[in-house]
């Protein structure tokens, strides 16, 4: 039980409680710095132009073709995409995707961690097969369920769909595409779920067992209360990914049908319209949706945001 | 051979960018076009011809035309001087021109750009009157049957319907074979039966949205042939490919596709492509009213190119008339220039010609009357610079084809395409 | 004993299960590669006619040597900087306390939540005014950036796990902050390093959006990009049987890595609490 004595010094330490920095801690704020900067650094200088000049561009009436129409419009762009119901269709197949897909993965990848983690036999093997699929391109594997799905020549039509063709109507295609994403990222979490596992102490089950706990109360009682930091960042990821969804739908289905996401509409209107105002609008919707899940996760669930002190403990 | 022909090609390739990066002192022309497997030799004539006055550089763009045309317009934008000669597909030109990505062709060049090309294709290379890019190839779709199911094809939408309820009944493969899926291909399919029945989707000069009665007469015809049980399960997934296939899976009666399906057939069913065969496309009312849309690569230069004249003389040369007839034998895109279509010389003129191994028009095209004939009273996608978003809209409208409401489609149409038209409002 | 074997067989079957799971849509790509032209539509799992054709076409031209060459390379360099840096602010992040450390998670949040395909056209239009259009680095340095996030966020989980105390011992033995974390905790911190490597590498070696975007020749194409320039024999067609070979080829490297790493993260985690 090593755990209670590890408390960081930093983390115990009320902070801003002393008058004036020890000569330790002026050293120790140089180096958490020197040390964030490399990372800092780089991302800002990649990301931090693109980021704002689109927040800018969804401000303006701009499309490519028509340079000379350009103007600033202010919020005109939000209104037009906000009472469009394209947009809206597409907003709730996202989130419906989003959350079913999340709710698959995170029980198929708890298991999986747990097999992963403890099975007796092949451990090497399982661990290796499973990152397979996530290993795997995504546009090459949503390849493979497209073909696979199609009557004649896939053999999962053949065998389930009789002389439907399944990637042709809306509900079916969403069960696909669920499909497709969460055999591809089920290893993801499964991965993020393991690195928890391991670090639930093998005496406090063992302890768990001699009071007579069976194996689902081990499970419930021991293990997810420790796991629960890897579980919610698991999650938080997958959510955060999961709402972006693209390369699937746009192999599997194009978006027809009303399987369309909120980033095909973007790419839609963004890439392959050259409507640079209504895309960047519909890009810094997407952004402030996710910034709210994240926002959510952080401080409804208190997810461990790094650096929220002890956050990940409690 | 063809095998053979692309790895020659490609070992090309890499010697060509090695002594490329050799300053040689020459000027480079850099062309943009979609992958084709023996364009490169093209290219290697070319550069043959120029002797040493500038070498060409085959640069491939992504296969599908998504793809090309969003590399090249984000390059475009950002004003890349590196870009000389642009293959456009054939919807491309009025926003390329109107953009002011792309050069207008005049004097000579525009002389040598328009000699004797077919008059379906050289519409689609002018905008606003002046001609912005040189044809380089076209296509057509033809109604493809098997005559053992259907001795004689039909000759418009109500006669194919007709004989493929009956076929249906007696159990024979009966389906009909088009394009149906939510993208590009649907709106040819559509744009095929509004100009068969001699409707129009925009006015004349592009700047306002009609859709009148023949619009609407083809939306009812879509609705009936995909509501009557004779298209195939998998309508609304199906592109050019999946069609192909299904009518080589012994599915349909009738298929309405690009040549490239015949091509396919004799590799992979040579034995029964004797009763593979082709009609003109079929008509709305009267049967000779059929008008097939086309498709196709026009080559363009672009406005930013420091190198003009020898980037016109390229294109030039990439779409001569003999170089044409070579990519129609080896890559098997249709020509636009109408004497290669009577050309007899084969591909070897030394030889005499044979399909295995020295192929002329005639041995590759076997159908090329119908092709030419197609070609000389063909129909063009609405010329608009906003034709992307066009197409967008409509293949979301009209998806899926079973669910029209025609009168009300063609409401809803005329509404959010003359949004599109404006670049307002959001595309699906 | 009997015991012993009658779980071991169940733990089997579990692994049948999930072997299954995770390789069919696999063998069914895999399946796809081997099958000649004409019974590619045909519908069987397993092909009818086996052939090798598609491998001989996909190595027969540097259309895809090159671009597989460029893949490695990039994900590895991208993979190699990313969990570097990865380290260095996880460490500081989980450890340390110094102003802006909210700040710099709020920046790596924002960036991991923003859409990739917005950022495109602005990343295009500096990387062609700094020369870094279709280069190593032009694909390098925005999947640093995009792992980065991923890349801290799980070092510093596994991080904050460490038994601290040894880097005490390790600071009152003489070592510099520096030192105790470099010498003592980052060996500690391997089976979670190994973990996020595989991550990111994954990450680098899928990517699709900038790889299509950010290069235009075999000098830096990678293989996801790779793939959609491959022709059928005519533009109409899909080039199914040689996309499927592809596939196959640019998931063996994922398998060896994930092997090669395999054992070091379980020699980590098995220190602790795996017993069985």
């Amino acid at each position: 039980m090593s755990q209670t004595v590890t408390e960081a010094p930093a983390t115990t330490e009320p902070r801003g409680g002393k008058a004036a920095l020890s000569e330790g801690k002026k050293a120790e704020r140089r180096l958490g710095l020197l040390l964030c900067a490399p990372a800092a650094i780089v991302m800002l200088a990649v990301t931090g132009y693109p980021i704002a000049y689109s927040i800018w561009l969804s401000l303006q009436r701009y499309d490519l073709r028509f340079p000379a129409e350009r103007q600033f419009v202010g919020l005109d762009n939000y209104v037009a995409v906000l009472s469009n119901s394209y947009w809206w269709t597409a907003f709730g197949t996202t989130m419906f995707l989003t959350v079913v897909s999340v709710a698959i993965e995170l029980v198929l990848g708890m298991a999986l961690a747990l097999i992963m983690h403890r099975t007796l036999v092949g451990r090497g093997l399982v661990r290796t097969v499973t990152l397979v699929p996530y290993g795997i391109v995504t546009v090459v594997a949503a390849f493979s369920w497209f073909y696979a799905w199609t009557p004649e020549t896939g053999y999962l039509a053949n065998a389930l769909a009789g002389d439907g063709a399944p990637l042709t109507e809306q509900w079916p295609s969403l069960w696909i595409i669920i499909l497709a994403e969460v055999w591809k990222t089920t290893p993801f979490m499964a991965l993020l779920l393991m690195a928890g596992l391991a670090l639930v102490p093998d005496d406090l089950l063992k302890a768990a067992s001699m009071d007579g706990a069976n194996a689902w109360q081990r499970f419930t009682k021991v293990m997810v209360p420790v796991m629960k930091p890897a579980i919610l960042v698991a999650l938080l990821f997958r959510t955060l990914d999961a709402f972006r969804i693209f390369d699937n739908i746009f192999v599997l289905t194009k978006g027809a049908n009303d399987t369309s996401s909120v980033s095909m509409q973007t790419y839609n209107n963004l890439i392959k319209g050259l409507n640079l105002g209504i895309g960047s609008t519909m890009s810094v919707l997407i952004f402030i949706t996710v910034a709210l899940i994240a926002f959510v996760f952080i401080k409804v669930f208190g997810t461990a945001a790094p650096g929220s002190d002890q956050g990940g403990k409690r | 051979m063809r095998k053979s022909a692309a790895v020659l090609g490609a070992a090309i390739v890499g010697a060509g960018t090695l002594t490329a990066c050799g300053a040689e002192g020459g000027k480079q022309i850099n062309v943009y076009y979609a992958p084709e497997d023996n364009f490169q030799t093209v290219v290697d004539r070319c550069n043959e011809q120029a002797d040493g006055e500038y070498r060409i550089v085959y640069n491939k763009l992504p296969r599908d035309a998504d793809g090309q045309r969003e590399q090249m317009v984000r390059r475009l934008a950002a004003g890349d001087e590196t870009m000389d000669v642009l293959g456009l597909d054939v919807t491309w030109v009025p926003e390329f021109a109107e953009a002011g990505w792309i050069e207008e062709w005049t004097g000579a060049n525009k002389e040598a750009a328009e000699r004797d090309v077919l008059p379906g294709p050289l519409e689609t290379a002018r905008w606003d009157g002046k001609l912005y890019a040189a044809p380089k190839n076209t296509n057509v779709r033809l109604l493809w049957y098997d005559d053992r199911i259907t001795p004689e094809p039909p000759r418009t939408w109500d006669e194919m319907m007709r004989m493929s309820r009956e076929l249906k009944q007696q159990g024979e493969p009966y389906q009909i074979l088009f394009t149906g899926a939510q993208y590009e291909g649907l709106v040819v399919t559509f744009n095929s039966i509004v100009e068969s029945a001699g409707g129009r989707i925009l006015s004349e000069d592009g700047q306002s949205v009609v859709m009148d009665d023949g619009a609407v007469r083809a939306l009812e015809i879509l609705k009936e042939v995909t509501t009557s049980g004779l298209t195939d399960p998998s309508l609304t997934n199906q592109q050019e490919d999946q069609v192909r296939q299904a009518m080589q899976s012994g599915r349909g009666a009738f298929e309405l596709n690009w040549p490239f399906v015949y091509a396919s057939w004799a590799a992979e069913q040579p034995d029964s492509l004797q009763h593979f065969k082709w009609a003109p496309y079929p008509g709305v009312g009267s049967p000779d009213s059929g008008r097939s849309t086309i498709g196709g690569y026009n080559l363009a230069v672009s406005s930013a190119s420091r190198q003009k004249p020898e980037a016109f003389e390229a294109a030039l040369c990439l779409r001569s008339a003999e170089n044409q007839k070579f990519s129609a034998l080896n890559d098997g895109v249709p020509p636009t220039v109408e004497s290669v279509y009577t050309d007899e010389t084969p591909l070897d003129p030394s030889k005499p010609a044979d399909p295995e191994d020295n192929p002329s028009m005639a041995t590759e095209y076997p159908m090329k009357d119908t092709i030419l004939a197609e070609l000389k009273d063909a129909a063009v996608r609405p010329l608009t610079p906003a034709y992307q978003n066009l197409s967008t809209v409509m293949s979301k409208i009209l998806s899926p084809p079973s669910e029209i409401d025609p009168q009300r489609t063609a409401d809803e149409l005329r509404n959010q395409l003359t949004d599109a038209l404006d670049s307002k409002g959001v595309i699906p | 004993m009997a015991v012993t074997t009658g779980r071991k067989a169940r733990w089997a079957l579990i692994d049948v299960v999930v072997v299954v799971y995770a390789l069919f849509p696999v063998l069914w790509i895999a399946s796809l590669s081997f099958k000649t032209k004409e019974t590619l539509a045909d519908g069987n799992f397993i092909p009818r006619e086996w052939t090798l054709q598609n491998y001989a076409d996909i190595f027969a031209t540097n259309e895809f040597i090159r671009p597989l060459i460029n893949s490695l390379g990039i994900a590895t360099i991208a993979t190699l900087i990313a969990v570097v840096l990865g380290m260095m602010a996880a460490y500081a992040i989980a450890r340390l306390d110094f102003p802006g450390k909210k700040a710099l998670i709020g920046v790596s949040l924002l960036i991991a939540m923003f859409p990739q395909i917005s950022l495109v056209t602005p990343l295009f239009n500096i990387e062609s005014a700094l020369g870094l259009f279709d280069t190593w680095p032009g694909l390098i340095l925005p999947y640093i950036t995009f792992a980065l996030p991923l890349a801290i966020y799980t070092l510093s989980a596994f991080f904050r796990e460490i038994p601290w105390e040894l880097e005490k011992a390790a600071k009152m033995d003489g070592a510099t902050p520096g030192q105790a974390f470099w010498r003592v905790i980052a060996p500690l911190a391997a089976p979670g390093v190994f973990t996020t490597a595989i991550l990111v590498f994954i990450f680098c070696w899928n990517d699709f959006v900038f790889a299509i975007s950010l290069t235009s020749t075999e000098a830096s194409r990678t293989v996801p990009a790779a793939l959609s320039f491959f022709t059928g024999t005519s533009q109409f067609e899909d080039p199914t049987g040689t996309i499927s070979a592809a596939a196959v080829v640019i998931t063996v490297p994922i398998v060896l890595f994930v092997l090669f790493f395999q054992r070091r993260i379980v020699a980590g985690l098995t220190s602790g609490a795996v017993k069985g």
